[in-house]
C-alpha cells in the first residue's frame, strides 16, 4: 500500500529529534569525547610507530574513520530509539495521529541523519584542530562534500536502527546490538588499517561492511585518496554502495516499522 | 434526558476481537453513542475495555464487525476516523523530554493545524487545564495529575468530535481525581465533545457518565443510565460481616429460602468495607434499637462526589457482646462478607439478627444502604468489581488476554 506522505509530519518528527539531541548534551559530549580519545590516543600514539599509510600521515588516515564511528553509532542509536518511544508510550501518540507510518519513519530518518551529521561536523572540526587535515581551498570544498556524504551514510544506518528497533523489543538487545553489529562494522570499516594491507579473508569481510564504503567516501572527500583495491574510481563505487544501502535500509526500516507493535 | 434526539456519533456493530483463534477479548458488542454523551465502559481488568477502544481508534483491526465514528467507518476510512478522535491512553504518551507547550505543538502539527490555530488553541487549552504557568517546563518535572491534564488538553487540540479516555484517573489521589472529573465535565459541556471513558471505579462512572456500559469477558452485560441501573435493583443492600468467615456457609442456607431475599453474594471485603468496619468499631456500641441515621463523612475517594446517604447500623447482639468488646476493637475484619439484596432492609435487619442468634453465628457488623453501581456490577456479573482474585480459570484467561493485547500487532 502506498501511503501518502505528510510534509508537516516529517518535519515535526525531525524537529523533535533535533530538540531532543540539543537537550541531551551529556550524550553529545560523551560521544565527541570518545572520538577525541580515539584520535588522540591511537592517532598520535600509534601514529609515530606506524608512520604513514601510503602518502598520508596516520592521524589523517584515521580521522575519516573516527568521524565515521561517530556517524555510525549516532545514527544507529537514533534509529533504535524507537524502542524507547514504544516503551515510554510516545509511539502511540504518533500512531493514532492521521499520518502515515511512512511519514513518521521518513521524519525519523531525516532527524537521525541530521543529528548524526551534526556530530560528524563537530568531529571533523576537532580532527582539523588536531592537525589531521591540510587547510586549503580544496579541503574546504572536500569538507562540504563530506557533509553531503555524511547525510547519505547516516540515512541508511538510521534505517538499520529502525529495522532493528522494530524487531527487537527490549533494552537488553542494545548490548547485543553493540557487540555483534556495531563494533564489527566499525572495526572492519578500515578505520585503523587500510584494506590493501589486510589478509584476504579480512578483505572479504571488509568489502561486506557497508560502513567500509562510508569511510572510503569520507576519505575521498577529506583527503582526496582511497583504497588501492577499489582503484581510482573508488569514490564512485563507494557512493553507489552507500546510496544502494540507503535505499535498501530505508525500505526495510519502513516495512518493519509499518508492522510494528504498540 | 440529555441527547435523546441527537444523532449517533458512534455506532458499533457486532465488534469482535479474537486473539490467537480462541480467546475472545471482545465478543460481538453493538451499541450507539449519541452526540455529547459521556459513555462509561465499566469492567474489571481484562474485560475488553481497552481492546474495544483500540479497535475504535483504528490501532487494532477487528476480527469481525465494524463501527462508524462521526460517520466514518473504522475499517475503510481510518484516516478520517483518526482525525475525528482524540485518545488519552492509560499510560502516559507524552514526551517527557519536551515541554508541555512543545508536546501540544507537536500534536497540532501532526494533525495539520497551522501556526495561528495552534497558538490560539494551545493557549486556550492550557488555561482550561490550568497549566499555563508551567507550559515551558519540561514534562518530566510535572506531577502525575499535571501530566494527565496535559494529555487531556492534547487530546482536544485538534477539536475531535470524540474523545477516548482510557482509565483517566488511574493511580491518581482522590483530590486530583476529583479535579480531573471536573475538567472532563467542563470540556464535555463547553466543547460538546462525545466521550467514551473506561474505568473500573464505579463512583467515577456514576459521577461522570450519561450512560454506563458494563462489560465483562468481552460482552455487554448492561447498558443504561446510572440511575436506571441502580433502580433495577429493587430494595436495599444489607452487608453482613462475620466474626468467623466459616460462619458464612453455615448462615447462607438459612437466608436462601426467605422470599424477601432477592439475591445473596459472597464478596471479599475490600478496603472500604474494612474502613467502614473500623469506623463502626470506634463508634459506641449499640444495643437494642440500633438504627443510626445520618450521613457518613467523606472517607475516601469512593464516596466523594456521590452524595449517598449511608445509614449505618451496628449490631452486637450476642450475650457475649460485652465480654467480646475488647476483642472486637482490636480484632481483624473478616475477609468475606455476605451481600444481600432485600425488600425494605431496615425492617428485615432484626429478623436477620434473630436468625443469626438462633444459628449461633456471631455477626460483627451489619450495614444497610441503597444499591450503588458496585451492587449493580455484582448483580450482573456475579462478582465484585474490586475482586482481583476470582477463579483460577478467570485469572488465567484474563492474564492471557492482557498479555496478548499488549503484544498485539496493530494494523498497518
Amino acid at each position: 500500500m502506498v501511503e501518502p506522505l505528510s510534509g508537516q509530519a516529517i518535519y515535526v518528527v525531525l524537529l523533535r529529534e533535533l530538540k531532543r539531541y540539543w537537550r541531551a548534551k551529556a550524550r553529545v559530549i560523551s560521544s565527541v569525547a570518545q572520538s577525541i580519545f580515539f584520535l588522540a590516543i591511537f592517532g598520535l600514539g600509534l601514529g609515530d610507530f606506524i608512520g604513514r599509510v601510503g602518502s598520508i600521515g596516520y592521524l589523517s588516515y584515521m580521522a575519516p574513520g573516527v568521524i565515521g564511528m561517530g556517524l555510525l553509532f549516532g545514527s544507529v542509536f537514533s534509529g533504535v530509539s524507537i524502542i524507547f518511544d514504544r516503551q515510554f508510550g510516545f509511539m502511540k501518540e504518533m500512531l493514532v495521529a492521521p499520518v502515515s507510518r511512512t511519514s513518521i519513519i521518513i521524519g525519523k530518518i531525516f532527524g537521525g541523519a541530521t543529528t548524526a551529521t551534526i556530530q560528524g561536523i563537530i568531529l571533523m572540526a576537532v580532527a582539523g584542530v588536531m592537525g589531521a587535515f591540510v587547510p586549503s581551498l580544496t579541503f574546504l570544498a572536500g569538507a562540504f562534500a563530506a557533509i553531503g556524504a555524511m547525510l547519505l551514510i547516516t540515512a541508511g544506518f538510521v534505517g538499520l536502527g529502525v529495522a532493528i528497533g522494530s524487531t527487537l523489543n527490549d533494552f537488553h538487545a542494545f548490548q547485543l546490538l553493540s557487540t555483534f553489529v556495531m563494533w564489527p562494522m566499525f572495526m572492519l570499516s578500515g578505520v585503523f588499517f587500510p584494506i590493501d594491507m589486510a589478509p584476504m579473508p579480512l578483505q572479504v569481510a571488509m568489502l561486506c561492511d557497508p560502513m567500509f564504503y562510508g569511510v572510503e567516501l569520507l576519505r575521498w572527500c577529506l583527503l582526496g585518496t582511497g583504497a588501492d583495491l577499489l582503484g581510482p574510481l573508488g569514490w564512485l563505487i563507494s557512493l553507489a554502495v552507500v546510496i544502494a544501502f540507503d535505499a535498501f535500509m530505508v525500505a526495510l526500516g519502513t516495512y518493519l516499522f509499518s508492522r510494528t507493535q504498540i | 434526558m440529555r441527547g435523546l434526539n441527537r444523532i449517533n456519533t458512534i455506532e458499533v456493530k457486532a465488534l469482535t476481537k479474537i486473539f490467537d483463534k480462541d480467546v475472545k477479548a471482545v465478543d460481538g458488542i453493538s451499541f450507539n453513542v449519541k452526540e455529547g454523551e459521556i459513555l462509561g465502559f465499566l469492567g474489571p481488568n481484562g474485560a475488553g475495555k481497552t481492546t474495544t477502544l483500540n479497535m475504535l481508534s483504528t490501532l487494532l483491526r477487528p476480527t469481525s464487525g465494524t463501527a462508524t465514528i462521526n460517520g466514518h467507518d473504522i475499517l475503510t476510512e481510518p484516516d478520517a476516523v483518526r482525525r475525528s478522535i482524540g485518545y488519552v491512553f492509560q499510560d502516559t504518551t507524552l514526551d517527557i523530554d519536551l515541554t508541555g507547550n512543545e508536546n501540544l505543538d507537536f500534536h497540532g502539527r501532526l494533525y495539520g493545524l497551522d501556526r495561528n490555530a495552534r497558538q490560539q488553541r494551545i493557549k486556550e487549552l492550557l488555561e482550561l487545564v490550568q497549566l499555563s504557568d508551567r507550559a515551558d517546563d519540561l514534562v518530566k518535572t510535572y506531577s502525575g495529575g499535571m501530566k494527565r491534564r496535559l494529555e487531556i488538553a492534547r487530546g482536544l487540540l485538534h477539536h475531535p468530535k470524540v474523545l477516548f479516555l482510557d482509565e483517566p484517573t488511574l493511580g491518581l489521589d482522590p483530590q486530583t481525581r476529583r479535579s480531573i472529573w471536573e475538567h472532563i465535565q467542563r470540556l464535555n459541556q463547553e466543547k460538546n465533545v462525545t466521550i467514551i471513558l473506561t474505568t473500573h471505579y464505579t463512583e467515577e462512572a456514576d459521577y461522570l457518565c450519561t450512560r454506563i456500559l458494563i462489560i465483562d469477558f468481552g460482552r455487554i452485560v448492561a447498558l443504561d443510565t446510572p440511575d436506571n441501573l441502580k433502580a433495577r435493583l429493587k430494595g436495599d443492600v444489607v452487608t453482613l460481616l462475620f466474626k468467623n468467615p466459616a460462619a458464612i456457609e453455615k448462615f447462607r442456607p438459612l437466608l436462601e429460602n426467605k422470599n424477601w431475599v432477592h439475591r445473596i453474594n459472597v464478596v471479599t471485603s475490600d478496603n472500604n468495607y474494612a474502613a467502614m468496619s473500623r469506623m463502626m468499631q470506634n463508634m459506641p456500641t449499640m444495643t437494642g434499637n440500633m438504627d443510626i441515621g445520618g450521613t457518613m463523612p467523606e472517607m475516601n475517594s469512593r464516596t466523594i462526589g456521590v452524595q449517598k446517604k449511608l445509614r449505618k447500623l451496628s449490631q452486637q447482639k450476642s450475650e457475649r457482646s460485652a465480654a467480646d468488646k475488647d476483642v472486637q476493637i482490636g480484632g481483624e475484619t473478616c475477609a468475606k462478607c455476605l451481600n444481600l439484596l432485600v425488600d425494605s432492609g431496615g425492617h428485615r435487619i432484626p429478623e436477620i439478627v434473630k436468625l443469626a442468634d438462633e444459628a449461633g453465628v456471631v455477626l460483627e457488623s451489619v450495614e444497610l444502604r441503597k444499591p450503588t453501581l458496585d451492587d449493580v456490577f455484582l448483580s450482573v456479573t456475579g462478582r465484585n468489581i474490586r475482586e482481583e482474585k476470582g477463579s483460577i480459570v478467570d485469572m488465567v484467561r484474563r492474564h492471557r488476554i492482557m498479555q496478548q493485547a499488549r503484544g498485539r500487532q496493530i494494523r498497518d
